[in-house]
Formats: C-alpha cells, sequence, structure tokens
C-alpha cells in the first residue's frame, strides 16, 4: 500500500510517500522545505504560509519523483489536521484535499503528534513505551491505555522547544535555536541557580526563561548552560517520576529537541537506573516531516474508508489526549 | 537492607529502628545533574519532607512517623506503612477512597500545606485507614493557585491512570474536598484549576 503524508503545521512544509506492508513501512521519499524567519524572530504565521504555498506544488512533485511513483498509483493521501498554526495548516490540507477530490484518492486528517510518535515506534521499534514528546508545540510524558495515549505529565505553560527558541531568539539566533543553545553551552561548566520548577508528573518554564534571559545579560555561554541542565534535569525528573509511576519498561523521545544530546544523555541514565530500554527516534526524522503523518495515516487506513471531503478539518488546537487510536 | 523500590527521587529500603520495621528513604546523587543543582534538590527536599511529614501529623493526617533525618546523606528513616498503595486497589475501592483522599487532600489545603505530588502511589491504604506519604515536593503556602495545582495533579493522574473510573473518582474526590475546605474555597480553587487547565498547550478554548 502507498500513502502520501503531507505536514504543515508550523516551519515545515513536507511530503512523504511510505509503502506499507503488513507491519512494515519503508520510506520511500521525504521532501522538506523550512521556512526560516530573519535571525531573531520568531515565526510568523503568515509568511510562513506563503513560504508553504510558494513551495507546495516542488515539495509534491519532488517527493513523487523520488519515490519514483505517480499520483495514480497511491492508496492514500494524509494531511496533519492539527494541531498546528491555522493558515500553515490550511496550506497543507487544501493541497491533500485537491489530490483527493481531483484523483478519487481517500482522505486522512492526522494529529500531528500522535505522527510523531507512530513514526517513532516504527524506526525504533519500541512496542510499548512511556513516549516524552518535545518539540516547539509540545511537551508531554504518555502512556498507552484503553485505546488512546494518556498524558502522565506536561508542561503547564510554554514547552520546552519554545523556551529555547524564545531564549535563544533573545540572545540573536534564529529559530530553532537548540543545536546553537547546545553548541554554546558545550562551552561552559560554570552553572548559575535558576528556577527548577517540577510539580509533579508536570514543569513549568515561563519563570526559568525570564530567570534566564537576565543571567545572559553577564555571560550568554553560563546562560546556555545553565538553561539546559536546570531545564533537562526538571525533564528527566518528570520522565523519572513517569516511568516509576506507570512502571513501563520503555522510553521513547520523539519531538525536534529529541535531536539534543545531552538532554538523550541524561535520559539514557534515567533509564539505566530504572532498567527501562532506551529508544530515541533517528536524527533525521526527529523534527516535522511528511513520513510522521504519512504512517499514521496508513495505519489509520486499516480500520478506515477515509473521510468524506466535508470532514477534511483543520484544527489549531487538537490535543493528542482526545484521538482515539483503534487499530 | 533490603530495597523495596526504587522511587522517582529516592531509593525506598526496609530497614529497622530500634526495634520496629522502618523506612529508609534515601535521596541518592542523580549523575546525570549538575552537581551543585543535584545537591540543593536533594538537601532542599529531605528538609522539607521531613518538617512537613510532622506538621501534617500535629493536625491530624496519617502519615508515618520520622525518626531519624540525616542530611549528610540526605536520607529518612521513618515509620513502614505495611498497606496497600491505592494505585494498586480495585477500581471500586479506589472510586470510594477518592472521597477519603479529597477529604485528606483538603485538610492539609486548610492547614496551609500544598503537598505537590498527589498521585494514586502515594496514598496508602492500610487497617482502614488512608495514610499519605511522599512530601519532597511540597510547601507551606496557603496560596489558592498552589492549592489548584496539587488539585489538577490529582485529576491528570485520574485521567491517565485510571481513565476508566475518572469520573465517579473525581467527583468523590471533589465532594470530600468540598466538605473540608467549604463551598467558598472549593468554587474558588476549582475555577483556578479550570485556569491551570486553559493555560495548557492546546487546551480546549472557546
Amino acid at each position: 500500500m502507498l500513502g502520501l503524508g503531507i505536514e504543515s503545521t508550523a516551519h515545515t512544509f513536507s511530503c512523504a510517500v511510505i509503502e506499507k506492508k503488513g507491519k512494515k513501512g519503508k520510506i520511500l521519499s521525504d521532501v522538506r522545505k523550512i521556512y526560516r524567519p530573519a535571525d531573531g524572530e520568531g515565526i510568523h504565521p503568515r509568511e510562513a504560509s506563503r513560504h508553504h504555498i510558494e513551495n507546495s506544488s516542488l515539495v509534491l512533485s519532488e517527493c513523487l519523483d523520488e519515490a519514483n511513483i505517480k499520483v495514480n498509483d497511491l492508496d492514500i493521501v494524509s494531511y496533519a489536521g492539527g494541531p498546528g498554526l491555522g493558515p500553515c495548516l490550511r496550506v497543507g490540507a487544501v493541497v491533500a484535499r485537491s489530490l483527493a477530490s481531483f484523483y478519487k484518492i481517500p482522505i486522512y486528517p492526522v494529529n500531528h503528534a500522535l505522527g510523531h510518535i507512530e513514526l517513532g515506534k516504527l524506526l525504533t521499534g519500541a512496542t510499548n513505551p512511556l513516549v516524552l514528546l518535545v518539540s516547539g508545540g509540545h511537551t508531554m510524558l504518555l502512556a498507552f491505555l484503553n485505546k488512546q495515549w494518556r498524558v502522565f505529565g506536561e508542561t503547564l505553560d510554554i514547552t520546552l522547544g519554545q523556551l529555547l527558541d524564545q531564549f535563544g531568539r533573545s540572545i540573536g539566533f534564529a529559530s530553532p535555536c537548540g543545536k546553537n543553545i547546545e553548541e554554546l553551552a558545550a562551552t561552559s561548566s560554570n552553572y548559575v541557580t535558576l528556577p527548577y520548577s517540577v510539580k509533579g508528573n508536570d514543569v513549568s518554564f515561563s519563570g526559568l526563561l525570564s530567570a534566564t534571559k537576565s543571567v545572559a545579560k553577564k555571560s550568554k555561554v553560563d546562560a546556555c548552560y545553565s538553561l539546559q541542565e536546570t531545564s533537562f534535569a526538571m525533564i528527566a525528573e518528570a520522565v523519572e517520576r513517569a516511568l516509576s509511576f506507570t512502571r513501563k519498561k520503555e522510553l521513547m523521545i520523539v519531538g525536534g529537541v529529541a535531536a539534543n544530546k545531552r538532554l538523550s544523555e541524561m535520559l539514557q541514565d534515567v533509564c539505566k537506573r530504572h532498567g527501562a530500554k532506551f529508544f530515541v527516534v533517528p536524527l533525521k526524522y526527529a523534527g516535522d516531516c511528511g513520513s510522521q503523518i504519512c504512517w499514521t495515516g496508513l495505519l489509520e487506513s486499516q480500520i478506515k474508508k477515509g473521510v468524506s471531503l466535508k470532514d477534511t478539518f483543520v484544527t489549531q488546537s487538537w490535543r493528542l489526549d482526545t484521538v482515539k487510536v483503534n487499530y | 537492607m533490603k530495597l523495596i523500590k526504587k522511587g522517582a527521587e529516592a531509593d525506598i529500603y526496609q530497614t529497622m529502628w530500634q526495634n520496629s520495621n522502618a523506612i529508609l528513604k534515601i535521596r541518592k546523587t542523580k549523575n546525570y545533574r549538575n552537581s551543585s543543582l543535584d545537591s540543593k534538590i536533594r538537601k532542599q527536599r529531605t528538609i522539607k519532607e521531613s518538617q512537613i511529614i510532622s506538621q501534617v501529623k500535629s493536625f491530624g493526617i496519617p502519615a508515618p512517623l520520622v525518626y531519624f533525618v540525616n542530611l549528610k546523606n540526605t536520607s529518612i528513616i521513618m515509620q513502614e506503612i505495611p498497606g496497600t498503595p491505592v494505585h494498586d486497589l480495585s477500581e471500586s475501592k479506589i472510586i470510594q477512597l477518592s472521597k477519603t483522599i479529597g477529604k485528606l487532600v483538603g485538610m492539609l489545603h486548610k492547614n496551609g500545606i500544598m503537598h505537590g505530588d498527589l498521585t494514586t502511589s502515594n496514598f496508602i491504604f492500610f487497617k482502614n485507614n488512608v495514610y499519605v506519604i511522599d512530601f519532597g515536593l511540597s510547601q507551606n503556602t496557603i496560596k489558592p493557585e498552589d492549592h489548584a495545582v496539587d488539585l489538577r495533579l490529582i485529576k491528570e493522574i485520574l485521567n491517565s491512570a485510571h481513565a476508566k473510573i475518572m469520573i465517579p473518582a473525581w467527583k468523590n474526590f471533589l465532594l470530600g474536598y468540598k466538605s473540608v475546605v467549604g463551598n467558598a474555597n472549593y468554587v474558588k480553587i476549582t475555577k483556578l484549576v479550570s485556569d491551570i487547565e486553559s493555560r495548557g498547550r492546546y487546551a480546549q478554548v472557546v
């Protein structure tokens, strides 16, 4: 079975083709174009959606060429229905609807966060993990129970990705800033005390963001180091709490911040202590990509026939824990 | 000493204290954490936990007796409560005990204490009594926002780990809570719980 997935929730416009055989999936192509705001600035939804519109046909045709298939070969098309930025989501949905109605291909709206998890499971081989989803849009600890992903802990305000990006922008980096911060942090070992806020399995980052900004006035390097140490230790503690509470024997980390090596290193240590297996999604597929949408759509197609065009919604706030998973 | 649980923060051992069974809770160094942050957290929580356990006992919350605190290795020796965590009880029993838990949380809040880690594993059912344990994240606070954070946490746990019985359990919890803190406080704090939820990511907003 051949599926096309279209991702357009935020910075990234991406199309991917996956071939599904039984429980196995093979990524035939995954093409991306990423909108880059100016240094020190955040994503502008209108500009991002314009970027997506301008690049959409190019990305789509490149993706089909690379997979060496034609639109007619596709069995399904899926798109990210949310959560994300309204104007951006609409671009992906329009492309998907056009293909679906013109070529009569079944269409599936997919939850973007669920996409991160399903692709992570496909690529890492994790079977029943506690999932840490850390990205610009999410900071959540999830476990699967009674056909739904349940939230065992999450951020009470901004996400880990936002924390890093907003701080990074304040010292002049361009979003996404995680990599720059990681590099700068690696050159310091001078820890400045910052607010550490763990509430049960939940974390809160907004106070930490303001405090780090004021540390940066004295030393950007120390600020980056201390920010990473504090926020990652908070995440690691929340993970430990959730591991010990759910008694899961696997931890899988997905989402853009999964690319950070220091975070992985800390979580690996946590897993060792709790006798849990550690899985991290491969770097190339940590961030937003068409494959995550495509694979989840293919999984859904096992039990659903697709939705009619009038139900091809986009929803800016579509929480993962409201999605029923029946496949 | 026998290791009985590797908790999130601390290792729990079974031990003896002057001829009675006791628990040794030791917060060991976490190598992944920056060492100055690590020692600060371990020390702070050991002190807080032992202080607050003694406080809550003084106003009648069933909690373990603290026998000995060692700040050098950040450990506490306390009474063993040989019961079952509420988390592991039958669903009908959890629904029933939710009311008692609500009352206990109400008593804590009424006396100016937030627990900070309200999960069903931190309530132990023993001899028809519910004991409260694990005060490592507790704080002396009368701020309604802090109390609301407590409620939102137990709600999240019921909604995830006990999703099947969430509705009756949460209803019973609130009944118990209200009966202790009174209607005015109850209304104020449950309103704040909704406020916190609405600040969450992708919360349902109108």
